[in-house]
């Protein structure tokens, strides 16, 4: 067996031998299977000082990789030298090396990697948001400390983590609270759009806090939580409340009040309610809310940022790690992080186009499958970067040109008068000028022009499909279009098409 | 209604508590002449009893001092009456008993009369009651009926238990009070219940193991009946699995000739027989009349049984097995429900109406008669009920139920091609295959096997978009046809599918509601449907009973529920991202960026599965129009494709095209029947597509204007000419006034006068033709031409009453 330890990416290739007699069994005998791996291994790179007893330990510790051959010993030192610089990465990297073989037709394993991948499935540790953690803990930790109110915004784009960074808070909260030896803080997580209107996050307040007492009926929930909070309360309600309002821009109102007495709740002198809003928008308070500053109660923000490249990557990777076998290449994987960190740094997008990338791969071995199933060409088991630029590009292409091309033939007619008629500083027009052009540009060309109602009714498809933007009046023919794709996207996806090559020049 | 079975104990009545039931017997017995007064009831009652069960006292405690007197009475009886079979005794209704009684007592009739009668050549002899195999039956009576195909020998041979089987101890004897479940029917005898039952409980009573398996238990020990024995299953049971059946006698009478005594039966239907089935709210022992009649012999029928309205049925908690509820007349044809009212009536009036009727009858035929009176006749059944029937083959019954009487006219008529083919493209018909779809569908069954075929569900979203007539909605459904089918197989784990149509919803928030009731059945307002929606998604807890099933929310036009916050469409796309939803979310739309129109946090929600349904192309449509045409030859192939282009040239709606062809399918169909010739090809032409696209496409205004009348023709035709003249579009109605007369009088018209001119061209600005500008109208009014001067022109030109119009045009 060769003896070289640098971590080649590839190495899967040549533990096919092995990885054959473990494909085929499940994930628990593929653990106990490896020690005969591990011992052919351990004679030749002898890098494994502690013997490992577990599987677990077994993915953390350094594999002894073969190289590939096909691959210069440069390029191994690369790639090594770029694991370095990611901890994260290398451990990762390392689990590789001694991971089985993974096989797409496996749907046992297939369904793994799929569910790895959910959205819906939380990862143990939330990577690469550690310190908005932190600051929101010690926020919580602090108002517990103090038995003070407090109020928190939370804001960043979606997809962020910011809901499951709450959660994890939360569960830290729970336990320190419990360690330090405090009363339980009570807690309230409320989803606003799910309430049938807004007034109802008072009432849930309420019921969290005199659980049963709901038949108080002469004042309002919000009457009665604010004289709650304005009275000096007996001792043994004392109990800190933690108040956790996810999309919170759902509360705003037209008179903004529903937000505004959410937030002065936490401001009355005995209140004991720490509030925590989660949404989108960054300036949220500040547009919302001027009031609060004035009296110096502006909630502290915390802002999420959208994740970079190099996170996004680690959380992949993180969520992959669990696997006991390789299902991505790790180029790919980046390749898929640099793209959705260039558009949005939206997590779920990534996920998302991580599972596209593998029905893809999917597909495409049920489809090669049958007849030379017996050898599989290592490289056809995982995704590729091939799989994820497909994937890719199924999601962030724009389809402009190619729905223009598929489009019946007087839609196309009326996209090109479209782009005639406002070529030059012209931006819109109503319906009846460009049928006026339309009609010219069919007579020019001999073709039996539709009649005005099915021009409108041409008009609000090409509206629905985002290429025409089709306003509203009260007579059809006084309805302004405008182009809302590219002129020159048209010329582009027209000029194959001998007829509108002149017509466009 | 429910309560009303409240409690029911199995108990029969005893026949010393019905004296005057025996008088009537004793009326009838043979023996005794019809002119003999009862002796004494108690004397006569044995008769019943000792032909059920001898060891059956029962439970309501007779004083046992009867017994001597009835035994030797009962001797007699059985020596008399040798071959009685104890299922044709059963008398034991107390409802049918005060109808009778009057009857029989006042109106004794004397067997000699009815002698006297028989000896003329007279076909039928009708009669109110007879009494046939020691049981009386009378019109108005309700009987259970045997099936002719229920041939089973030893079935045939068993004696039908008249007490059912206890379901614990499986013995039918006992001294005790039998209880009935108001679940499964069962019978339970009081001291084989654990723990055993004192009385019978007042209100509903469901027996243990009824109560196992509404827990939600699957395991439940059933006591199986003992080695040997077989479960005798009583007619009830018979009935309500539709074994046998039960009906209403309308009339009795004797065939003269052969003796054999009939009756018309008016049948009983059980819920599951009607179109409907059964539905939640029938009782078990419901019953719906029928307005199907039938002509039976005395021979099926079995013995009698009770069917009563609500009102007694509540009433009648102890009056045993034979008891049935009727609320409703059903008729068979239309499939339609009807309260039955005069079953709800006093008996009183039963018997009157029976008497109107008896007058009618004899009105109607000569060679009929009708008796007032009973018969009682024994021994006339020849050996096998059954056999006998089915023998003869002169049974008709349920069987025409259900059956479509198709008109003759209809059924002779050879549909022709042409009308073939216009069914077929009726966007109503179904297709066999969706042609051209192919990709799409299996990408979506991919989507949908990918997402519920293991058992950890991983909620996901797709949305589907396209132009309008593009098979979206279609597809998805056949897609989810096919899955169905799959699920029956086996093949794929079980899920619940709840479709929308956005736009049928009164507001976005009911989708919840409508989601809720698909999933539990139960309707409930929206917030609350919310509420546990949220609880089932998010939370994870279940609603009612309802198991881990996956969902598949199937959403069409989701651009509907687009509302001010979006909070709707944010609710329904989020549940998949939670752990455990295992909730699918299939969205359909028109518009392309729809979830680029959406909040960023909806968009990132939906996340990236999507699906286009391009615009048709003509190869498309000619395939899906030759598809659907498959086998029927009426359309020459230039034809489809014509049409086919046409429609793809403009929109690639495939709804459109087949309604160009259907159309043009009627033009040929009308234009083949004008010209009268069987002429030599049937076939939809190019010139019939021609018409239909042009009735499609053209607008409607170049008929109308095609079709005003001559003055309004002149007027347009001046409007035009002022038009040509000045090439202002806008002029008023001084100068199209002037430029009328100008050319009536050069051209040997009458000049209308101003007033009528006026009035034209209010009409024709109501019709939209001319835009007239608002307001009071008057000489200077402004005018303009709604439509194109050439359509206008080529509206007018060829016209056979005005010629000289083409010169101004």
């Amino acid at each position: 067996m060769p003896t070289n330890a640098g971590t080649s990416l590839s190495s899967y290739k040549h533990i096919v031998a092995i990885g054959t007699t473990v494909k085929s069994e499940s994930l628990e005998s593929a653990a106990y299977e490896i020690p005969r791996k591990r011992k052919m291994r351990s004679d030749s790179a002898a890098v494994s000082g502690n013997s490992v007893s577990t599987p677990k330990k077994l993915k953390s510790h350094l594999p002894s990789s073969v190289p590939n051959p096909g691959m210069s010993e440069k390029e191994v030192v690369e790639d090594s030298n770029e694991i370095l610089r990611y901890p994260v990465n290398l451990a990762v990297s390392d689990c590789l090396g001694t991971k089985s073989k993974w096989s797409p037709r496996d749907e046992e394993q297939m369904r793994a990697v799929k569910e790895a991948l959910h959205v819906s499935k939380a990862p143990s540790t939330i990577l690469c948001r550690e310190d908005e953690q932190i600051r929101i803990f010690e926020f919580v930790k602090g108002c517990i400390d103090q038995q003070k109110a407090g109020s928190l915004y939370i804001c960043g784009c979606p997809g962020t983590g910011k809901s499951l960074s709450m959660e994890k808070v939360v569960q830290q909260v729970g336990d320190w609270s419990t360690q330090a030896g405090l009363p339980p803080v009570d807690t309230l997580s409320v989803n606003c759009t799910s309430l049938s209107k807004t007034t109802d996050i008072f009432s849930k307040i309420l019921g969290e806090i005199k659980p049963g007492k709901n038949a108080n009926t002469n004042s309002s929930p919000l009457q009665h939580l604010q004289n709650l909070f304005s009275q000096k309360q007996e001792s043994s309600s004392s109990r800190m409340m933690l108040i956790i309002a996810d999309e919170m821009d759902y509360l705003i109102t037209k008179d903004r009040g529903v937000l505004y007495d959410l937030f002065m709740l936490t401001t009355l002198p005995f209140s004991r309610c720490i509030l925590i809003g989660v949404a989108n928008a960054i300036d949220l308070a500040d547009r919302f809310l001027p009031k609060l500053k004035s009296l110096n109660c502006k909630p502290m923000v915390i802002t999420f940022r959208a994740y970079s490249k190099d996170q996004i990557l680690r959380i992949l990777q993180e969520r992959l790690r669990v696997l006991s076998y390789v299902a991505f290449q790790p180029k790919a994987l980046e390749l898929c992080a640099r793209k959705v960190a260039a558009a949005s740094g939206d997590m779920r997008k990534a996920l998302c186009v991580c599972r596209s990338a593998l029905e893809i791969l999917e597909i495409e071995t049920r489809g090669s499958t049958g007849p030379e199933s017996q050898g599989p060409t290592p490289d056809d088991s995982v995704v590729r970067m091939d799989h994820m630029a497909a994937a890719l590009s199924k999601t962030f292409k724009s389809p402009v040109v190619e729905t223009i091309q598929s489009l019946p033939q007087h839609q196309q007619i009326i996209i090109c008068a479209a782009a005639k008629a406002f070529r030059g500083s012209k931006k819109d027009a109503t319906v009846g000028e460009l049928n006026k052009l339309y009609l010219e540009i069919c007579k020019s060309w001999m073709i039996s022009p539709a009649g005005i109602t099915e021009f409108t009714n041409m008009c609000t498809v090409l509206n629905d499909q985002g290429i025409l933007k089709v306003g509203q009046a009260r007579r059809d023919k006084l309805k302004r279009v405008s182009l809302r794709v590219d002129e020159s996207d048209i010329t582009f996806a027209l000029q194959e098409i001998r007829f509108f090559r002149n017509c466009l020049l | 209604m429910a309560s009303s079975l409240s409690s029911k104990a199995k108990t029969f009545k005893s026949p010393t508590k019905t004296p005057t039931k025996m008088y009537r017997k004793s009326y009838l017995s043979p023996s005794s002449t019809s002119l003999t007064p009862p002796q004494t009831p108690e004397t006569l009652t044995p008769l019943r009893r000792s032909s059920r069960h001898v060891s059956r006292k029962i439970n309501l405690g007779n004083d046992p001092i009867d017994l001597p007197g009835k035994e030797s009475v009962e001797e007699i009886n059985l020596i008399r009456k040798p071959r009685k079979r104890t299922n044709d005794i059963v008398v034991a209704e107390k409802s049918k008993k005060k109808k009778i009684d009057p009857e029989v007592s006042f109106s004794p009739v004397s067997p000699i009369r009815s002698e006297t009668k028989k000896t003329k050549k007279k076909k039928r002899v009708y009669y109110n009651k007879v009494e046939f195999d020691e049981t009386e039956f009378e019109i108005g009576d309700d009987v259970y009926v045997k099936r002719t195909e229920d041939a089973n020998p030893d079935e045939e041979e068993e004696e039908d238990p008249e007490i059912e089987d206890c379901q614990i101890c499986f013995k039918s004897h006992t001294n005790t009070i039998m209880i009935e479940c108001d679940d499964c029917l069962g019978g339970f005898h009081l001291n084989c219940l654990k723990p055993p039952l004192k009385e019978v409980p007042e209100g509903d009573w469901i027996c243990q193991f009824c109560e196992v398996k509404k827990s939600g238990q699957t395991l439940v020990v059933v006591p199986k009946p003992p080695e040997g024995k077989k479960l005798a299953r009583t007619m009830k049971e018979k009935l309500l699995s539709s074994d046998l059946w039960a009906a209403r006698i309308e009339k009795l009478w004797k065939e003269v000739d052969d003796g054999v005594y009939w009756i018309r039966a008016r049948w009983y239907m059980i819920p599951e027989e009607t179109v409907l089935g059964r539905q939640r709210h029938n009782l078990k022992r419901e019953l719906y009349l029928t307005n199907d009649f039938a002509d039976i012999e005395m021979e099926c029928v079995l013995r009698h049984c009770f069917v009563k309205c609500p009102k007694e049925f509540s009433k009648a908690s102890n009056d045993g097995d034979d008891v049935f509820l009727c609320e409703y007349e059903y008729d068979v044809h239309w499939g339609s429900f009807k309260r039955v009212a005069e079953l709800a009536d006093g008996d009183e009036d039963s018997d009157q109406e029976w008497n109107g009727r008896k007058e009618e009858e004899i009105d109607y035929s000569d060679e009929e008669i009708e008796f007032d009176d009973e018969e009682s006749v024994r021994g006339v059944s020849k050996s096998k009920r059954g056999g006998a029937n089915s023998r003869k083959g002169r049974f008709f019954g349920l069987e025409k139920v259900g059956m479509k009487r198709i008109p003759e006219h209809v059924r002779c008529h050879k549909q022709s091609e042409l009308e073939k083919a216009k069914a077929t493209l009726l966007l109503a018909t179904r297709p066999k295959s969706l042609p051209c779809r192919s990709k799409e569908m299996e990408e979506i069954t991919a989507f949908i096997k990918g997402s519920i075929s293991d058992d950890q569900c991983l909620g996901r979203c797709m949305y589907i978009h396209g132009v309008p007539g593009t098979g979206k909605t279609i597809s998805v459904l056949s897609v989810m046809k096919n899955l169905k089918a799959e699920v029956e197989a086996g093949s794929v784990s079980p899920y619940c599918f709840v479709e929308i149509n956005g736009l049928k919803l009164a507001s976005p928030e009911n989708i919840y509601s409508v989601i809720y009731e698909g999933l539990s059945g139960h309707r409930v307002g929206w917030k609350k449907a919310l509420q546990s929606l949220n609880e089932r998604f998010a939370e994870g807890k279940k609603i009612g009973k309802e198991n881990e099933k996956p969902c598949i929310l199937l959403i069409d036009e989701l651009d509907v529920l687009v509302t001010r916050n979006q909070s709707v469409l944010y609710n329904i796309l989020d549940w998949p991202t939670k752990p455990n939803s295992k909730l699918v979310v299939l969205g359909i739309a028109n518009t392309m960026d729809l979830p680029e129109k959406l909040l960023p946090r909806i968009s990132s929600r939906m996340g990236i599965q999507r699906l286009c349904f391009g615009p048709y192309n003509h190869r498309q449509l000619q395939e899906i129009i030759s598809t659907r045409l498959e086998g029927i030859n009426a359309f020459e192939k230039t034809a489809i494709e014509f049409a086919s282009r046409k429609v793809a040239a403009i929109s690639g709606d495939a709804r459109r095209a087949l309604e160009i062809c259907r159309r043009a399918a009627e033009v040929a169909d009308y234009r083949l029947k004008k010209s009268n010739i069987s002429a030599k090809s049937q076939l939809v032409i190019m010139a019939d597509v021609e018409v239909a696209i042009q009735e499609m496409f053209q607008a409607p205004h170049i008929q109308v204007m095609k079709s005003v009348s001559k003055l309004s023709r002149i007027f347009l035709t001046a409007m035009v000419h002022e038009l040509y003249k000045t090439g202002m579009a806008e002029t008023s109605f001084d100068r199209v006034a002037t430029t009328v007369s100008s050319i009536c009088l050069t051209n040997g018209e009458a000049f209308p006068g101003w007033d009528i001119l006026l009035k034209i061209g209010c009409d024709l600005g109501e019709c939209r033709i001319v835009l007239c500008e608002p307001g009071e109208k008057h000489r200077l009014q402004k005018l303009q031409l709604n439509f194109p001067s050439d359509d206008v022109a080529f509206a007018l030109k060829d016209n056979k009453d005005l010629p000289w119009l083409a010169n101004y045009l």
